[in-house]
């Protein structure tokens, strides 16, 4: 049954993506749409029951694949991947039947997107090496091309994309390498061959492999430092599939890193999970001050991606040194946090995405610093985003807040560990996490306070429109999820404990009591984020009762109305308001040694006087300064070197077939 | 036929095809390689046909029909016809003089017998001892497609070195099957009429047919 559902879930994305090819214009968008929504949901349902049941199913096909045939496994572990993306997928379809009507789509970005989606179910549930590089290369493949989509002309795309596919190609690269040793030295393919023959492998072997697994996923995931192409490909990509590659793509790195990490090899040795957590830390904290740092909407999105990761990661390198140090509990208890936030951050930024993506069709452009007032234009997707960026900035009552205090709570009792460089880890972790929060608020408070509050700052914002019902509906679906995860995350943590202890090599005992609220018995701590939220709305209402029947004083009676945010004033333009630059700037003045930002103040004085300005211009970027450290120099290498060997083939045929003489003579020599 | 005999007939066969390719280096007159190249094509048929009496094989026998009429006769014939329209070319100065390669050719023949020897151990008999015969043609073509400049002289080692792998195949393991030989005859053929057209609209075009100075299509 639950096989059935799963491969209905993958194959009706593929005839979408027939169906986007083929059907006329009028159509083809709805029909792809739809067809893609119904295998969302038949893959949902599949991998629920695998969840709720905790009976995986295996199947293999010798045909599809030539020499190894296509074997499909849904584990519990794979089940939550594939649930994630199942619900990601149904509202990034439903959100692109408008979005796609606003943009025009051609017929290559509907083809694309329902093709993507499908490797992306895919992937969690390959269960040999042959179709997991499979499906993982289809993934990048599918990916690239919707990232490219309808604007392959510009440049910035163009750019993007290069940046991404060399990413994803060295990345896909040192998977293959290290799992095909893998593979090699089991004697088998199979992941359950794997498994069961890790035993035999020395532990410099599964290190080396653990290590080129996890170059490879961390790349895919954005971890810094191998994340340069996140913050480029998200932005430029059409919404629907920056939100994909947020929401569902991302989360397959840490998948992999889980798989091959715990699963195939069985924990290995604690520096291997000290080293994903230390990713896990550099990414949070440099993911989050570029957050707060940029006024490029989708920019900023993207950068909190790596920020998320971050996070993520950290909680599952804690669970694997906790792990490593015999501490099953809060190992157990670590990874569920990993997977919750994995799975709210998930919802929340591909929500965070598809209103960005409202926001940029209606008003032409990403930049905050010309939004502005967006709130009374486009009030559903304003509440949206709000909802997006209350859950990500970890506000009680939000499903954010529920995973936070989760990860937090492992962390902090993760001190009583009996190693001391677990418990540096720990403490670096909860430093992080503390920073990043704060980080991610100042973000999303501009974000929100910048581009959906005050008063317009360019014509495009002043004649925005609200979004078409159908991305509307997209971004309720996810806005809903968050909700309801954040207020009764009780009623979805037991499936989560099973995918950790299914996750954990060796398995993780029972912490949670079943309840709405959060509650851990084997460690001591509980919350209940229904009554928070309970008594947050108390509070307001009484608030709101007090201030419509309190007497009021003799001055309120006529009060004098201005502009909203006007700060009383009589005339308030847009440039008194603040901007993003600016909210930004003390920050970056904070963080200048990381961030190196780029700036320019050029001062034209007056003729008559030095003493006056006329005119005073400010340029300011601020660009990766990792990756102007540490990739261009090795592009600039790799140019020159390829510069240099461009002279070898001079455009004459006898040097060419000289090269290919020698080659043949070389060959000879050496094998006979 | 004594048993010997044919081994002879074979070897003589093998001998002619390599002594060829390597007169090929020596002349520069064009029309000269063409019926060196002829005689290479009647030598092979010849071979084609001792073996096809050798093994009483009818497919082999037709199969050196089709290398007569498409090596020694049609071929040749085809290339005669671009020599023709622009008579008195001559290889003039080719990138490695005719001394210099008549040496190389005998290094490469001494290569070809060193390294062939694991070819002619795999099916330890009287003909695949002579496999280094066709390994020797093969690199000696290779080396006058490297070094001769005019447009025929390419296509005349580009037959040497199908001519060659034909001997090397004929020897090794009698022969490709029929239809294999029939496609590469065919594919073989059409090779040189691409090439007879384009040489003539080089020529047309340029004046000349030195391939080495057509470097301007390189990006």
């Amino acid at each position: 049954m639950s096989a059935t559902a799963y491969l209905i879930g993958v194959s009706a994305p593929c005839a979408a993506a027939v169906l986007g090819a083929t059907l006329p214009v009028g159509r083809r968008l709805l029909g792809a749409a739809l067809l893609s929504a119904v295998g969302c949901l038949a893959a949902l349902a599949g991998a629920g029951e695998v969840l709720l049941s905790g009976h995986p199913f295996a199947l293999h096909s010798a045909e599809v694949l030539p020499l190894t045939g296509v074997d499909v496994s849904l584990d519990p572990l794979g089940a939550l991947f594939v649930a994630i993306t199942a619900i990601v997928g149904l509202a990034v379809s439903c959100y692109s039947i408008g979005y796609g009507a606003y943009s025009n789509a051609g017929r290559t970005t509907t083809a694309v997107l329902p093709a993507f989606l499908a490797t992306l179910l895919l992937v969690p549930a390959a269960s040999s090496v042959a179709t997991f590089m499979a499906a993982w290369e289809l993934m990048a493949l599918t990916s690239l091309l919707a990232l490219l989509g309808d604007h392959r002309r510009r440049s910035e795309t163009r750019d993007a994309a290069q940046w991404y596919a060399a990413m994803t190609h060295i990345g896909a690269a040192a998977i293959l390498f290290g799992l095909v040793l893998l593979a090699a030295r089991s004697g088998g393919q199979s992941f359950a061959a794997i498994a069961a023959h890790r035993r035999e492998l020395s532990m410099p072997l599964r290190s080396g492999v653990f290590v080129l697994a996890l170059v490879g996923f961390a790349s895919k995931a954005g971890a810094v430092p191998l994340h340069v192409w996140l913050p480029r490909a998200h932005p430029e990509a059409p919404s629907p599939v920056s939100a994909l590659m947020s929401g569902a793509m991302v989360n397959l790195g840490v998948y992999g890193i889980l798989r091959v990490g715990e699963v195939l090899l069985g924990g290995g040795e604690l520096w291997w999970w000290l080293l994903v957590a230390a990713l896990g830390v550099t990414s949070a904290f440099f993911g989050a001050l570029h957050a707060a740092a940029g006024t490029d909407l989708k920019r900023l999105l993207a950068y909190s991606t790596v920020d998320n990761v971050g996070l993520v990661l950290l909680g599952v390198g804690a669970a694997g040194a906790l792990q490593s140090d015999g501490d099953r509990v809060l190992a157990g208890l670590a990874l569920l946090a990993a997977l919750f936030h994995l799975a709210n951050h998930a919802l929340f930024k591909s929500g965070l995405f598809l209103a960005a993506g409202a926001v940029q069709h209606s008003t032409g452009t990403r930049d905050l610093d010309r939004l502005g007032g967006l709130a009374r234009k486009m009030p559903v997707t304003a509440v949206l985003f709000g909802i997006g960026a209350l859950s990500i900035s970890a506000v009680p009552g939000s499903n954010g807040f529920a995973s936070e205090w989760l990860l937090f709570e492992g962390l902090l009792q993760g001190f009583a560990s009996h190693s001391a460089a677990t418990q540096a880890a720990l403490l670096a972790g909860v430093a992080a996490l503390a920073i990043t929060g704060g980080l991610t608020a100042t973000a999303f408070v501009k974000a929100i306070g910048v581009g959906f509050l005050g008063q317009p700052r360019s014509e495009e914002a002043r004649e925005a429109n609200d979004a078409a019902p159908s991305m509307l509906a997209g971004m309720g679906i996810l806005a809903v999820a968050c909700v309801a995860l954040g207020v009764v995350p009780g009623v979805a943590l037991p499936t989560f404990e099973r995918v950790a202890a299914d996750g954990l090599a060796g398995g993780a005992p029972h912490a949670l009591r079943p309840g709405i609220g959060i509650d851990l018995a084997a460690a001591r701590g509980a919350i209940d984020p229904a009554l928070v939220v309970a008594g947050l709305l108390a509070v307001f209402l009484l608030a709101g009762i007090a201030v419509r029947f309190a007497p009021r004083p003799a001055q309120l009676r006529h009060p004098r109305r201005g502009e909203v945010w006007g700060c009383g004033r009589e005339l308030q333009t847009a440039r008194m308001e603040i901007t993003a630059t600016s909210f930004a700037e003390p920050l970056q003045r904070v963080f200048a040694d990381v961030l190196r930002p780029d700036r320019d103040l050029e001062v034209t004085h007056a003729d008559e006087s030095r003493y006056f300005a006329e005119a005073i211009s400010f340029h300011q970027c601020v660009d990766d300064a990792l990756e102007r450290l540490a990739y261009l120099p090795v592009i600039a290498a790799v140019v020159s070197w390829g510069r240099l060997a461009r002279r070898v083939p001079n455009g004459s045929v006898h040097r060419y077939l000289a090269f290919g003489f020698a080659a043949v003579l070389v060959v000879l020599v050496v094998l006979g | 036929m004594r048993p010997g005999a044919e081994l002879d007939l074979v070897g003589l066969a093998g001998g002619v095809v390599l002594a060829g390719a390597v007169l090929t280096l020596w002349r520069k007159d064009l029309r000269a390689l063409i019926s060196l190249l002829s005689l290479q094509g009647v030598a092979l048929a010849t071979l084609a046909a001792v073996l096809a009496v050798h093994g009483d094989d009818v497919s082999l026998g037709v199969v050196a029909g089709v290398v007569l009429v498409t090596k020694g006769i049609v071929i040749p014939g085809l290339l005669t016809r671009v020599v023709r329209s622009d008579p008195g070319s001559r290889e003039t100065s080719p990138l490695v003089n005719v001394p210099a390669s008549l040496v190389a050719a005998a290094v490469l023949v001494v290569v070809a017998y060193v390294v062939s020897g694991r070819f002619s151990a795999l099916f330890p008999d009287a003909f695949t001892r002579l496999a280094p015969l066709g390994l020797a043609t093969i690199l000696v073509g290779f080396f006058v497609l490297v070094t001769r400049r005019k447009a025929v002289s390419q296509i005349v080692g580009l037959l040497l070195v199908d001519n060659g792998i034909a001997l090397v195949a004929f020897l090794l393991t009698a022969g490709f099957p029929l239809l294999v030989e029939l496609g590469a005859s065919l594919d073989l053929l059409l090779v040189v009429v691409v090439l007879q057209v384009l040489t003539t609209t080089i020529r047309a075009r340029f004046g000349h047919v030195d391939l080495d100075q057509l470097r301007e299509l390189h990006d």
